[in-house]
């Protein structure tokens, strides 16, 4: 049995390594070979580099949008004519003089910007497939609108494409500029991937519910990442006009789009090396084989299926070779308590639950219930099924509105159903079934939990900017002081799916911590653990308690209940059937009735 | 009575199941004995529900399952049904939007068009109440009227164990009584019960032999009239190191 | 005019209603939307115009063949794209599967059939004008559908248990329904509501590998707004959007007409998710 919180001699936790560098190398490898490829003199490969590097410029802001946040969004391509129309009718001067490139590829930006935040809207209120469809709509949308407009557009004859001066002429000097933009927008969706923006999408993609809890607001940022990659894909459309030299509107068929999409998937989700690979793989691969060209969007479908079927992790996947090395078979979760006064800021306030009623249809989940929790102190909540329980904890953590009563902390009431602001007044919980995000880091779900203290703007964190850089490492001080007060800190790099159930239960309580909570709330952390590590969670639940946090505890353990708490209360039926000292609840003869039925 | 072979109708042993990471049951040995009457018991989250789940195949399993002198550890629900073993799910799940006789109809699917007939009149004969509304839609019923249809969609299959999980929950007591006395007429008529309750004492009464499960683990397993029974229940209800006098 | 736009409105609304109805039959079975709904449109089509235009099959005959195709591209559906993603956690995994799969077989037969729309032979001597026979086939395949479905979901033992399955799929697992073998059977059911969709609208659509994202979308307009899982909701939607379309065609011209049914789909869709029908109605097969 391996205690996972051994040290080495200098005090820093054994099996935390820094893995910074070993991603870095396949971009490095890529940014060499790009910069070498005009050695090859050899003008074909410059148009297909070129065209990658630009497919890439798109793909890449798309990647936030699908492959972080998880939206299906399939007619992208609409951005990409977007911005081709626009850069190229700005620089043609047809209907108004003609302006310099770089001026019409910035207007093209800026409404790609706008258009994205458009055709992303919709995201906020519809389910996958719906949502889906409406980018297809888009797409189709344009591509008419783009037929019919001749005025403008010149219809089915089209319009020529933007000429870049020299340097950037047609040519290797257009590519080193495609090549140049390429590398900022990697380095800039990296940024984003890296920092607290790129792991609240994927809280909010596989954990939606968790990701409330600490306070991340879904709209702001899925407006705000369908605006950057609304611009990349404005930017891309302007290179890709002047690639073509000439566009019409059935140079934007689905087929781009899917090549986008599938890009993206093919690379994994989350990963900013996959889907570059992936965009790479995809523009090159029809190359290779004359009769391939004719085929290859049945070729991306077929590899699509294949990913779904097969390896839904994708590329990345395939490079994880960190998670590949085999873990310890019988590891033991050992919490280290006296890492919890780093962490805990010790000020409470009491908790008070006054007359809340809460129903649901006709039915009364909870029934007129008083409740309060001192500071400080650890307090059971326990009681039949049905008895509304976690239905409790729900209305305090804001999920649910209660019709009636109040939810006080201290002084301040706290706003019935506004969960996402719970955070803010430092309530923390874990759920019933733990709700982390499999395909990340431990130690990147724990920094979910201290999002809300992050000051550097999506902007800052973009270019990564010296207040940024500040956040983060103060944030990666804290979740790995979190992990060692729960004892998990040698797992800090390991996928979240790969541990067990109840390293799982306490990876949760880390991220809780993470708030400085001055109450937190459990919901069964007890379910499924073995009885040693029972006696382990009830001891940090004690800690806790000590280091100045409120606990209330629901559970079903009732070895748990009567070890450590303070106080217990009782609840049948949504009221309180009696409550006091453990001692006093144990001998009520309506609580040992209650439970066992009468 | 045939007493020659003393093996019960089913053994389950070593039971283990779970959702997804999460272990629930930890090795369960049980046995119910043909036209036999046993209940379930235990504080919730005890895995109750999750045990007849395993049992009827709609979990994945590890361990061994015996119903009849067939192997069932890898059967999945259709296969039990058709050996004999019925599983009434928890809540009086029915299909709300057909009319009871369809529902008793579809608990019939898979038999012979005119024992499917048969065996749904002798189920009906069991609730006369919801016989009458046969034609009615399910939803139109009230929550106990819509429990007896549930256990009669058991009965359509003449099983002979009949699994039932918490059948009283959300009824009054009237229907309670209603309910389990169908269950104690069915014990007469020779078919097995495996009976998981809340209320300890109707489940007393109407049961032979009577299993604790707590944590996972069956903690207890008595005869019904042994002495003592009560106390011994809260005992391994509540865990070692806890006691709760029921003194008065 | 008001004769052209009826008629050419219902009949293609007819068609959109049926590709509805397919959606609503694979999902009813499965909980699972699928992209292939307007693929196995298209294919109605492009076999139709296969098996009597190119084989010279007669046209019951080729009518025939095609449902069967339907089925068979309908059970393969499913057993390829949609029960091995069930059982996994993440829910998007079936839209790609089954977009995946869509995508293979457009591409596959823009490949094989052509790119360019090819004409779908007449299949009857009956009727013209306004009564012409591309006009009422799609309205007598609709109807023939609704009125199967009602029978097959009141009368059979198997409709009602495709109900069972669709309303509480625990319950019918637990009772011993053959909740596998009922969804192969939806899937074939909706296999062959497309390919009969597109075949009826053979004339009017042509056969047109292109026609896949057509119906794809303009099919699930009626699903969206009349609830998904609703035939009744599908077929008032599906003819509703046809003379919608037919209208918007006649005042405003063709782009237009395309823009103005896009943006009276997502308006309502913003203001009402859950589609028109809404959380009144139950959710009826």
């Amino acid at each position: 049995m391996t205690d996972t919180t051994a040290q080495t001699g200098n005090g820093r936790p054994k099996g935390y390594r820094s893995t910074r560098y070993e991603g870095l190398l396949p971009f490095a490898i890529l940014a060499i070979a790009g910069v070498a490829l005009p050695l090859f003199d050899d003008s074909y490969i410059g148009l297909i580099a070129t065209r990658a590097c630009i497919y890439w410029i798109l793909v890449a802001g798309l990647n936030l949008v699908v492959g972080f946040a998880g939206q299906i969004a399939i007619g992208w391509v609409a951005l990409l004519t977007l911005g081709a129309y626009t850069t190229s009718v700005l620089t043609a001067g047809a209907a108004m003089p003609a302006l310099p490139p770089y001026l019409a590829l910035l207007i093209a930006a800026v409404a790609g910007a706008a258009f994205g935040v458009i055709v992303g809207l919709p995201a906020l209120r519809l389910r996958t497939f719906y949502f889906a469809m409406t980018t297809l709509g888009f797409a189709t949308i344009v591509t008419q609108v783009a037929l019919a407009w001749k005025s403008v557009t010149g219809g089915g004859i089209g319009v020529a494409g933007p000429v870049f001066p020299s340097p950037f002429e047609p040519g290797w000097g257009f590519y080193y500029l495609c090549f140049g933009l390429a590398a900022v927008a990697t380095w800039m969706t990296a940024n984003i991937a890296a920092s607290r923006f790129g792991r609240s999408l994927v809280a909010i993609r596989d954990a939606e519910v968790a990701a409330e809890a600490s306070g991340i607001a879904k709209p702001l940022l899925l407006v705000t990442v369908f605006m950057f990659s609304g611009a990349l894909a404005g930017i891309a459309g302007g290179l890709f006009a002047s690639l073509q030299t000439y566009i019409t509107p059935d140079a934007f068929t689905f087929d781009l789009s899917i090549l986008f999409f599938i890009a993206i998937l093919i690379g994994g989700r989350g990963s900013i090396i996959g889907p570059l690979l992936g965009t790479i793989i995809l523009t090159v691969l029809p190359e290779f084989a004359a009769p391939l060209v004719a085929w290859s969007t049945f070729l991306y479908a077929a590899l699509l299926l294949a990913i779904v079927l097969a390896m839904p992790g994708g590329i990345a996947d395939l490079l994880d070779f960190k998670n590949r090395r085999p873990l310890e078979r019988h590891r033991e979760v050992v919490p280290r308590p006296e890492m919890l006064a780093h962490l805990l800021r010790g000020e409470g306030s009491i908790l008070s639950l006054a007359n809340v009623v809460l129903s649901f249809g006709g039915v009364r989940a909870i029934d007129g219930l008083d409740l309060d929790v001192r500071p400080g102190e650890v307090h059971g909540l326990i009681g039949p099924n049905g008895s509304g329980k976690t239905t409790t904890l729900n209305v305090i953590s804001g999920y649910y509105a209660p019709q009636s009563g109040s939810v006080r902390l201290g002084d301040a009431v706290l706003p019935p159903g506004a969960a996402r602001a719970r955070a803010s007044h430092r309530i923390a919980r874990t759920f019933q079934t733990p709700r982390v995000i499999g395909g990340a880091s431990v130690l990147d779900n724990v920094k979910i939990g201290g999002t809300i203290d992050g000051h550097g703007g999506f902007i800052e964190a973009m270019l990564t900017l010296p207040r940024h850089r500040r956040d983060e490492t103060a944030l990666r001080e804290r979740a790995l002081l979190a992990l060692s007060a729960v004892g998990l800190e040698s797992l800090a790099d390991v996928r979240a799916d790969r541990l067990q159930h109840s390293e799982l239960r306490f990876v949760e309580i880390a991220r809780a911590l993470m708030l400085s909570p001055s109450i937190l709330l459990l919901d069964e952390p007890a379910a499924g653990l073995s009885a040693e590590e029972i006696r382990r969670l009830g001891a940090l639940i004690k800690s806790i308690s000590r280091a100045g946090t409120s606990v209330l505890l629901v559970e079903h353990h009732a070895d748990l209940i009567f070890d450590i708490c303070d106080r217990v209360t009782v609840l049948n039926l949504g009221k309180v059937l009696a409550a006091g000292t453990p001692d006093e609840i144990r001998s009520h003869r309506e609580v040992v009735s209650a439970y066992l039925g009468a | 009575m045939p007493t020659s072979a003393r093996e019960p109708l089913l053994e389950v042993k070593d039971l283990a199941a779970g959702y997804g990471k999460i272990g629930v049951l930890h090795g369960v040995q049980l046995s119910v004995g043909a036209g036999e009457a046993v209940a379930l018991l235990g504080p919730n989250g005890a895995g109750k529900t999750t045990l007849l789940r395993a049992i009827s195949g709609l979990l994945p399993r590890t361990g061994q399952i015996h119903f009849a002198g067939k192997d069932m550890s890898s059967a999945g629900p259709r296969d039990a049904v058709s050996a004999g073993l019925v599983h009434v799910v928890e809540g009086h799940r029915v299909f709300t939007q057909l009319t009871v006789f369809d529902n008793l109809l579809l608990a019939g699917y898979g038999l012979p068009r005119a024992a499917r007939a048969q065996q749904v009149e002798e189920a009906l004969a069991f609730f006369p109440e919801i016989a009458e509304k046969r034609r009615n839609l399910a939803v139109t019923l009230s929550g106990g009227q819509q429990q007896m249809l549930a256990v009669a969609q058991g009965l359509v299959r003449r099983p002979r164990l009949l699994m039932l999980d918490e059948p009283s929950a959300g009824l009054s007591p009237v229907l309670v009584d209603r309910v389990l006395l169908a269950a104690a007429k069915l014990r007469e008529a020779g078919t097995a019960i495996l009976l998981v309750e809340q209320l300890i004492e109707k489940a007393l009464a109407t049961a032979d032999r009577v299993y604790a499960l707590a944590r996972g683990t069956i903690v207890l397993e008595a005869r019904t009239d042994e002495a003592d029974l009560p106390n011994r229940l809260e005992q391994a209800y509540f865990g070692q190191g806890a006691h709760a006098p029921l003194q008065s | 005019m008001l004769e052209s736009i009826v008629s050419y409105g219902l009949a293609v609304g007819a068609v959109y209603a049926l590709i509805g109805i397919t959606y609503n039959v694979m999902f009813t079975a499965s909980r699972v939307f699928s992209f292939t709904a307007g693929m196995l449109g298209m294919l109605g089509g492009v076999l139709g115009a296969l098996f009597i235009d190119q084989m010279g099959l007669p046209v019951i005959v080729g009518l025939v063949a095609t449902l069967a195709c339907g089925a068979v591209i309908g059970v393969v559906t499913e057993i390829v794209t949609v029960r091995p993603v069930l059982k996994s956690l993440e829910q998007h995994l079936y839209v790609l599967s089954t977009l995946a799969f869509a995508l293979l077989v457009q591409q596959f037969t823009a490949i094989e059939w052509g790119t360019e729309a090819r004409p779908f032979p007449r299949l009857f001597k009956i009727g013209a004008g306004f009564l012409d026979q591309q006009f009422w086939l799609p309205l007598l395949a609709c109807a023939v559908t609704v009125i199967g479905l009602e029978l097959l979901y009141r009368r059979t033992l198997i409709g009602r248990a495709f109900l069972a399955i669709s309303e509480d799929n625990y319950a019918a697992r637990a009772l011993g329904l053959p909740e596998q073998w009922l969804r192969i059977a939806s899937f074939m059911l909706a296999g062959m509501i497309g390919t009969l969709a597109g075949f009826s609208g053979g004339e009017l659509l042509l056969a047109f590998f292109g026609n896949q994202s057509i119906l794809n979308f303009y099919g699930f307009v009626p699903v969206a707004l009349g609830g998904m899982g609703s035939n009744r909701g599908a077929l008032i939607g599906g003819l509703a959007l046809g003379v919608f379309q037919q209208t918007a065609n006649f005042l405003v011209g063709g782009v237009f007409a395309a823009v103005a049914v896009f943006a009276v789909f997502i308006v309502v869709l913003l203001l009402r998710p859950e589609g028109l029908a809404g959380a009144l109605g139950a959710r009826r097969v």
